[in-house]
This record gives C-alpha cells, structure tokens and sequence, in this order.
C-alpha cells in the first residue's frame, strides 16, 4: 500500500480537525481512532465553546483565541451552535449590601464587562447587570437573598457532532477515516518515525500504514502511547464529572459556587440540563473511569446553594471524562494553563513525531490550524494555507427552517427542530428517506425526537460500525429514557443496514446497555429508580441480555 | 362516609389482586383502594415463578426443574427470598397458581405440569409457569415445527429475522427451527406508524383478525407448524382476535412476551380489574393514607375502617418503595431492608445507591431488591424485628428480597405473598 502524507491518530476534535485540514490542502491523510469518534475529552466537555472567562486574568491568549474561534465555528457550523446566557448571581447577607459585597459586585461587573469586549468575536451579547427583582423574574427557582446578577453569552454545542462533521468533511477531501482500528505500535526506520501498525478491533485485520508523519492527538491516552515508545507527552490529565437532568431545570444558565469555592454551573443544554464539573488529577487508566458517590453529591450540592429545588430533580445519568491538561507541578488543578502545546518529538530522537497536549474545545479549529501548519512545514512541502475557517462543515451551509421542514415531510415540529439541530443543511437527506419509506417516520425517541429515518441516515453516511455510536450520533440511549423507548428499535435498525446477525445484534445490545448502566449507577434516586426497574425488567427480564 | 370492611388492600396489581379475591374468596368484606395502574400494566405478559437458574443453555427443556422445584432450590439458595421467608408455605405455590389462573381465566390458561418456554422480541426465551391463552400455542418445547415468525412490514417495533435468529441458540435445548416471515399487514397509505395498541385494535376490529389470518395463510411457508406473532393479539379479550386469526391462517398463531409499552401487560392488568369488579370486592380508585390497621384509612372523600391491611403497593415503579436520599416505605413508614455485599438489614438504607448496586450490569442489584421485610406470615418487621401490627400483611414487590428482572420471580411472588396474605387477613381473628 501506497504511504500517506499524514496518519493522524485520535478521534477526538484535534484529531478530526487536523486530518480536515490537512486533506483540504489537499494531503493524503489517514485517520485511526481507536474506539468512536469523540469518545475522549471531546465527548465529556460541558457543551460549550466556552469562552473562557475564568482565564482572562491568568490566561488571556486563551480567552482570546477562544472567543476568536468560537467565532469561525459558528460560521462553519452555525446549526450546532446554540446561545445560552448566562447568570452570575450576587449574594447579599443583608438589606444593606456592606462595602466589601459592593466592591465584589463592581469588580465583578468590570470583569466580566472586560469580558465584553471579547463577545463580538464570537457574536456574544454583552453582558448586563440584573437587579434583584428582575433576576427573580427571570429565574425565580433561585433562593431567596440574592441581591442581583451579572449575565453574560456563552454558546452551546454538541461536541460529538463537531467530531463527525469534522471526519466526514476529511472523508470528502479524500482523508480515509478508519475508527475502531487502534494504532498498536510505532514503525520508526533510521530513527525517524514512518508509520504505524494498526489492528482493526471488529475485524481482528492487522496492518501497516506508513507515512512521514505521525500526528498524536489520542488525548488522554497521548501519554501512555509516547511512554510505550521511549518518548514523553507532559500531561496532568484532569477529571471532570457532570449531571444530565431530564428536562429543562432553570431558564438561563447559572454559575454557583460548591464547597470548595470552585465555579460550577447549572445550565439548560439542548433538551435537558447539565450539572458541571469537577476537576481532579487523574492517574489510572483512561479507558476504566467512572463517576463516584462523591462527586455526584460535590455537583448537587454546589447547584443547591443556589437552587434549593435540584435535590427534587430526576438526574438521568452522570458522565465523565479527562482533560488533556498541559502538565505543571505545583498548582492547584484550576489554575493549570489551558493553553495547547504541539511538541515535536524530533528532539527526543523519534523525528516525524508530532503531539498535541492541552487546548479547549473552543479553539479546536485553531490548534488544528497550528498543527496542519506544522506538519506541512515537516513534511517540506508546499501546500496552500488553511481554509477550515471558510468552508462550511457538512450541513453548515445555511440552516433549514424546521417549520418548513416538518410542514413538507408531514413530520412533528420538534423532531424537525431536533433533525435540524443535529445535521443542518443535510436534514432534508434524512427526511427524504422517511419520504421514501413511511416506515421510517416511526418515532424511535421522543425525548431527543429521533426517528428511524435519521437512525438509518447516520449509519449509512456517518462511520457508524457499532450500535454505541449512534450515542453519539443521534443520542439514542442518553435520553432519560435510558433505552427503553431507543435501543432494540435502533438495534434492529442498526442491523439491517449492517448486516448483523440475531447473535451480534444483542451483543451490540448488551453493549449499549452497560454503557447506560454505568452512567446511571452512581445517580439512582427518586424517578430514575422506578426507570431503571422499567428497564431492568425490559431489557434483562424480557430481554435476557 | 365511613366504610367498614374485614381486610382492606392497597395497590390494584397482581399481588393486590391475588390478596384482595383470595380474601373475598374465604368470605371476607375486600376494599381494595389503588391509585393507578400498576407495574403489571407494563409486564411481559406472562407469568414467570420460578425459572431453572441452575440449567445449562443447551439442556433440553424437557429436563429442565419444573417449576415447584425450581421454586424450592431458589429458597434454599435465597434466604432472603419470599419464597424462603414462607417457609412451608411454599408448598402451596401450585395452589395459588392455579387460584390467580382461575381468577383470571378469560386471559390466563391454566397452569401445565411443565413451564413454558417462550420466545420474547429480543429473540431470547423466557421460561413461564403461567401464561396467556395467546402465548401457549408458541411454547418451544412443545410447538411443532417449524414456527414461522411473523413480522409485519409495516411495524418496525419487531424484527422476525431477531427473533427467529435467536431462537435458533436454542435449538440444541428442543426448539423447533424458526423462520422469519415478513407480511404486508397494516400499510396504510399515509404511514405505518401503528404502535402495538393501535395494531392490537386493528386486530380486535370486525373483520381485523380474519383479514390478517387470511394474508398469513398466503404468505406462510407450507409445513410452518405455528405462527409466532408479535405481541399485539388483541387488546380486549372478549373479541377473541387470536383464535379468529387462528381459524382464518389455518394453523396455530401464539404472540411473544412483550417489553414496553405492553400490549398483553394491558390486558392483564384488564383482567385483573374486570374480576375484581365482579368479584364483590369494592374498589376505590385514590390515593389512601393512614397509619394502619386499627386506624382509619382515607381515600378521597372515603374514610375506610379495616382491622386488617394488606400492603401490595409495589417497588419503585409502584411507589411503594421510594428513595429520597434514602429508601422509605412512604404510606406507613415501614423500616426498608437493603443489602451491600454480604450485609443486609435497614441500617442500609440511607446508604448511597452505588454502593448498594453492583459494577456488573448483569448482576443481582440490591438496590433494586430492597424491600420490607416480613415474617413467615408475611408481617412486615419494625425496627425491633417484631410484627408491627398482627393484622397487618404485605405481599409483592413492596416485600423485600427479590428482584424480578434477574430473579425471573416477580409475578410469583406477587402471586403467591398476595395469596397467602390474603387468606391470612381473611382468617385471623
């Protein structure tokens, strides 16, 4: 087989970004993640092309680039973006606020006002001051004694749909994208790096790919790979844990303060609301992590300061992920750089080499920018400068109006909304096979408003290998339903395109379900118990898996 | 205006049920209050009592524990099972099996001297001591073969090819080979979006049955010895929809057990309700407090005044189990028994829900077999491991001990406690 100008590893928005960019400049490029797409940090963020308010004092680059590029996002990719503004309420310990409460809340408002001056770059609103009564009109589940707010913009995004877009635009520029395939070892020849081999883990096919440079951008999982091969990628990898509810729980999003002073938030997120997060050094395996008893009730606790009522609330599921911190000794997690590094391992004697540590998710597109950058420059080629800015990612074009949408296709305006939301442009792709075939408007979650249509839709054109992508994909089994309306239709959807047998049919069953398991272990309480009975009886009583 | 009764249930599922006509049935004045439908309502359909937990996958079903075996081996290995927790009155399993099939025989064939091993639409096998008059026809160990599985092109909530594929792991136990059929049944111009309770209707409809039946009997192989439908057989027994189908395909027709929503759980729970309208129980349909026997009860508007209670409110999909932070029993405040490792007892229930569940998916999960727990009579324990009350019973899931999902136990032990408790608040003095 022929080499490739790049292999990229890791399927994460670094990952993805870089081999888009680089096949756009036109570059052979292939791709291997070892599990999904986005099953990393780029799939356990809080949702958010955050702007990074919390760096402005100690990381202002970041802020910037953040806000910057959070701006050229929403114009590549303006359906997966969705605004959600945000509180930060003032507490007041009595009528008369005293001198310290009042300079908190004005320096508060010049910091966030210095904030302002970033939103424009991401077409932010400014941020405002809110008095007491007209922060309780806006948000009367908040506890009483709140003496007013500052708001300011933040964007929200599906982080796993970043992923996809980004792979599929790679695919169209002629990068092979192989997920599942895990690169076992590093081939190096004359001290440089030439390729890897690689084993494709449904399959069990082994081989080779060569190429004169390796992009590392596997995440949490960078390190580990580096060690394996005499090198060394800086890494404090950071755990955090966050909360799904099952609807949405407050209007606006609101930042509160947990035990430990840290700043947590509340926020509405597509069709429910997430709790978030924590931040702890992390040391074990990346692929066996888990969220506790302890940071659950850390997370509840810090919202209830500020809303009483979320111990009432249904959590559906707890999830988490590691950050890809760059690595300091000495400092507290929170106040560790979020700025990214591309290390070029030549130094360390593995020539053609490259890792990427560090960065957030806002500045994806940028880092991948930087990185392209410099492997064009390894590769000593001249290849045109990045575009990724310009192009719109599939579907990104210009989005559907869902009320047209659904009055066209006979569908309901929420799932339209829904369908819109997650592919953009191409939602008439997916309705048009519901068109086709009636079969396929059946509803197959009414939570998330996914239909049979769209399920067939992304296994057929979005690298779907396995039942658990489609989590990811058109979140079948992450709704409150837990799977219980989702999975076996999906599956059974799943496995006609695919050609599953009834046997792998319920193991990719099986599988779904443990990850469901795992994710609503840690939270049973309240509603989801008698859920988690409903589902235990379905999928165990009747479904012995 | 006050109600005076002997026994008074709460909860209107097969274990409310079971207490509430066993009582009637040795002469007592029955109230039976409930608020809603019950976890029956979203059952498979069947009645599972006590599979063979010890069998190989590939031992014929024949050879298979019957189901009082059965029953008997699990409380020697469960001591914290009800069926353990009666003790000798496990003996009168059979009894009480035939009492609930008799109650409700309009929608439950009277129990076999084997269980029945049938096939659910994830295509595996669930084995059941008592099943719906629908489903008998599609035993595996007795159907002949080959069964033909229906799918119905236009409802894409069941898979034949899944079905009839995973039948076929147990063709080394005795199953009949399974082929999957596909047949335009319910295509509507529009769409067919026909969930099973509109196709349950369809069916029920003049003329629905037999127009299905009439395509089967064209689109069935020659030689299929049973249909195996999904499980939309009709919603209302009395329309008689899978014998009409039968008749018209010309062979036997059997529905699987069904997951959620639930077609045959509907049905059940409209069993139970239409026998016990009949039955001279009167049923009340709010919310009760109260403190238990002794005190008055209130329902509604209703003041309701029984010496003796029989608590049948269910787990956590009921409501009779709850966990705020911490597992109540909310009507009566009754201590909540759960287990963590080897350790059971109430002092476990204000412990976090992980550590009172386990990593493996598959495993038992003591969280979801918490519970009240009771004496050989079925009294539920205070916190001094005494009775609370002599006149007080609890039966089904509200009883602790058993988890349905993984036990494969759940409606016998709502049949079975409802049974006992029953005849024990219609005979204490």
């Amino acid at each position: 087989m022929s080499p490739y100008d790049v292999i990229v590893l890791g399927g994460g928005v670094n990952g993805t970004g870089t081999a888009r960019d680089l096949a756009q400049r036109g570059l052979s490029v292939l791709l291997l993640e070892k599990a999904d797409l986005a099953c990393g940090a780029s799939g356990a963020n809080s949702g958010m092309i955050h702007g990074g308010i919390r760096y402005m004092l100690s990381d202002r680059h970041v802020t910037e680039l953040a806000c910057r590029d959070s701006g050229y996002i929403q114009r590549i990719a303006p359906h997966l973006l969705f605004r959600i503004p945000f509180l930060m309420p003032f507490t007041s310990r009595g009528e008369e606020a005293t001198l310290v409460e009042r300079a908190t809340w004005y320096a508060t408002e010049v910091y966030v006002g210095t904030y302002d001056q970033y939103q424009p770059l991401k077409r932010g609103k400014p941020s405002t001051r809110l008095s007491a009564e007209e922060l309780y009109r806006l948000e009367p589940a908040l506890r009483p004694g709140l003496a007013g707010a500052v708001t300011f913009d933040e964007w929200g995004i599906d982080s796993h749909r970043l992923c996809v877009l980004n792979a599929l635009s790679a695919r169209a520029h002629g990068a092979q994208v192989r997920t599942w395939t895990e690169a076992r070892e590093l081939i190096t020849e004359g001290g440089r790096v030439a390729g890897v081999r690689y084993r494709d883990a449904l399959t069990g096919e082994v081989g080779e790919a060569r190429a004169a440079v390796v992009f590392n951008a596997t995440g949490a999982w960078s390190p580990a790979l580096a060690r394996r091969n005499g090198l060394r990628v800086p890494m404090r990898p950071g755990k955090g844990v966050h909360l799904t509810l099952d609807r949405r729980f407050s209007n606006y999003g609101i930042t509160c303060t947990a035990v430990d002073g840290r700043q947590m938030f509340l926020m509405p997120h597509e069709n429910d609301s997430i709790i978030g997060t924590t931040d702890d050094d992390y040391y074990g395996d990346p692929d066996d992590l888990e969220a506790t008893y302890d940071e659950v009730e850390y997370l509840l606790e810090g919202v209830e300061s500020l809303v009483p009522g979320v111990r009432r609330a249904r959590v559906t599921r707890a999830w988490w992920g590691l950050r890809t911190t760059l690595y300091e000794y000495g400092r507290n997690e929170d106040a560790l750089s979020r700025e990214h590094e591309i290390i070029d391992h030549a130094a360390e004697g593995a020539g053609g080499l490259l890792s990427i540590v560090g960065g957030k998710l806002a500045s994806y597109r940028a880092q991948s920018e930087e990185a392209a950058d410099a492997i064009v420059a390894r590769l000593g080629r001249a290849a045109p400068r990045s575009r990724t800015h310009e192009e719109p990612l599939p579907g990104g074009g210009h989005v559907p109006d869902p009320a047209g949408l659904a009055a066209a296709f006979g569908v309901a305006a929420p799932v339209a909304a829904r369908i819109v939301y997650r592919h953009g442009a191409r939602a008439e792709g997916v309705l048009r096979l519901a068109a086709e075939d009636p079969r396929l408007k059946l509803v197959v979650c009414r939570e998330e408003g996914v239909l049979a249509a769209e399920v067939v839709f992304c296994v057929r054109h979005e690298l779907v290998r396995r039942l658990q992508d489609l989590r990811r994909r058109c979140r079948i089994g992450v709704g409150a339903c837990g799977g219980l309306d989702c999975a076996r239709p999906a599956a059974q959807l799943a496995a006609r395109e695919l050609g599953w047998s009834a046997d792998q049919t319920r193991a990719e069953l099986a599988d779904l379900l443990e990850l469901g398991w795992r994710e609503r272990r840690v939270v049973l309480d309240g509603h989801q118990l008698a859920q988690e009975e409903l589902l235990r009886g379905a999928h165990q009583g009747v479904g012995r898996l | 205006m006050t109600l005076r009764a002997d026994v008074l249930v709460v909860g209107g599922g097969m274990a409310g049920a079971m207490a509430a006509l066993a009582a009637r049935a040795a002469q007592a004045r029955v109230v039976l209050v409930r608020r809603a439908p019950a976890a029956t309502a979203l059952s498979s359909g069947a009645i599972g009592i006590a599979p063979d937990l010890w069998a190989a996958p590939e031992e014929p079903f024949a050879a298979r524990l019957g189901t009082a075996a059965a029953a008997r081996r699990l409380a020697a290995t469960r001591p914290d099972h009800p069926y353990a927790v009666v003790g000798a009155s496990l003996e009168r399993l059979e009894e009480a099996m035939r009492f609930a099939a008799g109650e409700l025989a309009p929608v439950l064939a009277p129990p076999g001297d084997r269980p029945l091993f049938l096939a659910t639409p994830y295509g595996a096998v669930s084995v059941c001591a008592v099943a719906q008059r629908t489903m008998l026809a599609g035993d595996l160990a007795t159907a002949r073969g080959p069964i033909a599985v229906v799918g119905f092109r236009g409802h894409l909530g069941f898979d034949a090819r899944l079905v009839a594929g995973g039948l076929a792991r147990h063709a080394a136990a005795g199953a009949p080979e399974a082929i999957a059929v596909e047949v335009d049944l319910f295509m509507r111009e529009e769409q067919s979006l026909a969930r099973p309770h509109e196709l349950a209707r369809a069916l029920d409809a003049p003329h629905g049955a037999e127009h299905a039946g009439e395509v089967l009997r064209r689109a069935l192989p020659a030689g299929a010895g049973v249909a195996l439908l999904p499980p939309v057989l009709g919603l209302d027994p009395a329309s008689l929809a899978a014998e009409r189908l039968s008749r018209a395909a010309g062979l036997p027709v059997a529905e699987t057990l069904s997951d959620v929503p639930s077609v045959p759980g509907w049905r059940l729970q409209a069993a139970i309700d239409a026998r016990l309208a009949a039955s001279g129980v009167e049923v009340i349909s709010a919310e009760v407090e109260g403190d238990g026997p002794g005190c008055p009860a209130r329902a509604g508007e209703l003041e309701i005044e029984a010496p003796r209670w029989v608590l049948a409110t269910g787990r956590f999909v009921g409501g009779g189990i709850v966990r705020r932070g911490r597992l109540v029993e909310p009507l009566l405040g009754l201590p909540v028994t759960a287990s963590e490792g080897g350790a059971s007892g109430i002092h476990l229930a204000p412990r976090p829900s992980a550590t009172l569940t386990a990593r493996e998916r598959r495993a038992p999960q003591p969280l979801l077999a918490a519970g009240v727990r009771v004496d050989r009579a079925l009294r539920p324990l205070g916190a001094d491991g005494r009775p609370v009350h002599p006149g007080l019973f609890a039966a089904g899931a509200v009883v602790g001990g058993h988890e349905a999902a993984a036990d494969g136990t759940g409606m016998g032990v709502a049949i079975l406690t409802g049974f006992l408790a029953g005849r024990a608040a219609a005979e204490a003095p």
